[in-house]
């Protein structure tokens, strides 16, 4: 099992009251999932993202990445385990507005230590693979929403992380940019990479083989699209 | 994360708007460059004194009835001790075996004319056989003043070449006769021209024989005694020997105090070297005020940098930067910020040092002590000020950092 989730609870704490943002989830993936988190805002899908992000640790239980224990990791370990576990799609693109295609996608091998040549070398590949092996140079803001997204998930992908984590991935794009997105994400899954989508869209989630839905905290309901999987099966 | 990216991220910052960022540096940049001005002046001085003191008169001392005085008090005091006179003078030339020549001196300010001419405030330097030596004067018309002058207390004298060209313009000296005071010398010599020390014109005076001198202007002046030693290494012997006869002849027991001074060349450096050290307290006090102001307005700067930033540095946390990557990129940032201001403050004041040399009698140049001082305190400035904010950017929570708007 790639992911590994028992009990999980995270509370926040908003002035004087607690707020259970989850309460007691209970969650297994394995490699080469394909999910969708769905649920409305305030049902715990982006707390959860974020534990799954290891961009945060749960106040209570347990969460197992590749048998290893996040629950209790140190600032700087959750930094490594994000450096090289995972990948991360934003809805608003994250780019570094200031640094070019090619050095946006580098930036999680600088954090990994991979010399400047190297880095470069992967860097070209993975904007080759999502096809912009020719705005490589080109800045954000002189790419278009799908372009950036593009450049996303090429730095989701350069230093090859167990769980490509897309938060609202299709959210500041059209529908027809964002089924070529969800096409790409398709393509990604294909290669043998594990998909995590937190979306609130119900069609976007349909493009997944299983879905999750979260409400107060808790999961709803996990459902596997026969169909889908089926389809996905087919040769 | 790499010190070329965090660099040129500063680099690129400090390009992009070139008047804030030299407002930003204006602090670092004045205490930079008043350290490596100053320095420059100071270390430049202190070596042009050092060789005019210790090449003029080499191996010369003065026995007086002051010494050196540094206050009221020791002035007061040094009132009571008894004169100096020729007799003293005429027993050292006998008693210090280590003497190569002991000359007595004596000197006074006075108004010289020359029919309607006349200058005021002139050196009037009485001086006895061997002043050519110890004073250093080369004669280029005429001749030097002679010990058959003095014996004879004549009224002849020696001039600087500035007091040719202000009382005799387009004339011949010698053999004028110039009133000093009440009595009229006789012009017999003029001196080369030395040019000027510090500003001050080294030209401008008169020499006449010492027995002259206190027969005209008071037999009770207390003379100067200059003593020029056989060499270096016995110049301490030789004060000690004049120490000895001095004592001797004034009958002071042992456990007195001396009754008169001894002043050599290494008493007038260590007086200058007091002097520059207090220029130097003052500078660094200036440069302290201005580096303080700097680096504060580079933290600010700083902290405005990582507020703007905070997306980047959730965005760079996601990615999987640690805490030390975070903080370095930023106190790499705000160390370059201050040494750029730090190197536009060398050239500022290697430029003012260079012009300073160029266009007054000042020595000054580059200094390379300072060049890395400079280098050093800007580079301080920037970690010290910019630790800071680099540790607040370390500390932001990335889930909070990545959604701020």
């Amino acid at each position: 099992m790639l992911i590994s989730i028992r009990d999980l609870h995270r509370v926040y704490q908003v002035g004087t009251e607690e707020v259970h943002a989850l309460h007691g989830v209970d969650l297994d993936i394995d490699q080469n999932e394909y999910v969708a988190i769905m649920g409305p805002s305030g049902s715990g899908k982006s707390t959860l993202m974020n534990l799954l992000g290891c961009l945060d640790s749960p106040t209570k239980g347990s969460y197992r990445l590749k048998d290893q224990e996040i629950a209790k990791l140190s600032d700087d370990e959750l930094a490594r385990i994000r450096n090289q576990e995972i990948g991360f799609v934003f809805q608003t693109f994250n780019l570094l507005a200031r640094a070019d295609a090619l050095h946006n996608v580098e930036l999680p091998l600088v954090y990994a230590g991979i010399k400047h040549e190297a880095r470069r070398q992967r860097a070209r590949e993975a904007l080759t693979l999502v096809g912009l092996g020719d705005r490589m140079k080109h800045k954000p803001n002189e790419l278009s929403g799908g372009q950036r997204q593009r450049v996303a998930i090429a730095r989701a992908l350069v230093n090859k992380p167990s769980i490509i984590l897309a938060d609202e991935p299709t959210g500041n794009l059209d529908s027809a940019t964002g089924e070529e997105i969800m096409a790409a994400f398709k393509r990604i899954w294909s290669q043998g990479n594990t998909v995590i989508l937190v979306t609130h869209e119900a069609d976007i989630a349909a493009h997944a083989h299983r879905v999750v839905r979260m409400r107060d905290g808790k999961i709803e309901s996990d459902t596997r699209n026969p169909e889908r999987v089926a389809a996905a099966t087919q040769p | 994360m790499n010190l070329r990216e965090s660099t040129g991220i500063a680099l690129a910052a400090l390009r992009a708007n070139k008047l804030r960022s030299f407002l930003t540096l204006l602090g670092t940049i004045i205490g930079v460059a008043s350290v490596i001005a100053v320095v420059s002046f100071v270390d430049g001085m202190n070596r042009f004194v050092a060789d005019k003191l210790l090449n003029a008169g080499s191996n010369v001392f003065q026995v007086d009835k002051f010494g050196f005085i540094t206050s009221n008090e020791a002035y007061v005091n040094a009132m009571r001790r008894p004169d100096l006179t020729l007799e003293d003078a005429d027993a050292l030339r006998l008693g210090v075996g280590h003497a190569a020549m002991v000359m007595a001196s004596a000197d006074d300010q006075e108004r010289i004319h020359y029919r309607a001419k006349h200058l005021d405030g002139l050196s009037i330097h009485g001086r006895g056989a061997g002043y050519d030596v110890i004073d250093d004067l080369t004669i280029a018309e005429g001749r030097h003043l002679t010990d058959v002058d003095d014996q004879h207390r004549e009224r002849v004298c020696v001039i600087g070449p500035e007091v040719v060209d202000e009382l005799f313009p387009g004339m011949d000296p010698i053999d004028k006769e110039v009133r000093i005071g009440e009595q009229t010398y006789t012009v017999v010599g003029v001196t080369k021209e030395k040019g000027k020390m510090l500003g001050q014109s080294q030209d401008r005076f008169a020499v006449v024989p010492v027995r002259t001198f206190l027969k005209y202007r008071g037999e009770r002046t207390s003379v100067t005694i200059n003593v020029k030693s056989l060499d270096q290494a016995s110049l301490p012997v030789a004060i000690q020997e004049v120490r000895n006869i001095l004592r001797g002849r004034r009958h002071l027991g042992p456990g007195r105090p001396d009754n008169f001074g001894i002043t050599t060349a290494d008493t007038w450096m260590e007086f200058y070297r007091t002097l520059t050290g207090g220029i130097y307290v003052v500078m660094i006090g200036v440069a302290s005020i201005a580096l303080l102001v700097g680096g504060i307005v580079i933290m600010n700067i700083m902290l405005v940098s990582v507020t703007e930033r905070t997306r980047e540095i959730g965005i760079r946390k996601a990615l999987g930067a640690r805490r030390r990557d975070i903080l370095s990129q930023f106190l790499v940032e705000a160390t370059t910020l201050s040494l750029s201001g730090g190197l536009i403050g060398i050239l500022i004041g290697v430029g003012l040092a260079v012009l300073v040399g160029a266009v007054t009698p000042l020595p000054a140049g580059v200094n390379v002590p300072a060049i890395l001082l400079g280098i050093l305190m800007s580079s301080l400035v920037g970690i010290f000020f910019g630790s800071y904010p680099a540790f607040r950017a370390s500390k932001l929570d990335p889930i909070l950092a990545l959604h701020y708007e």
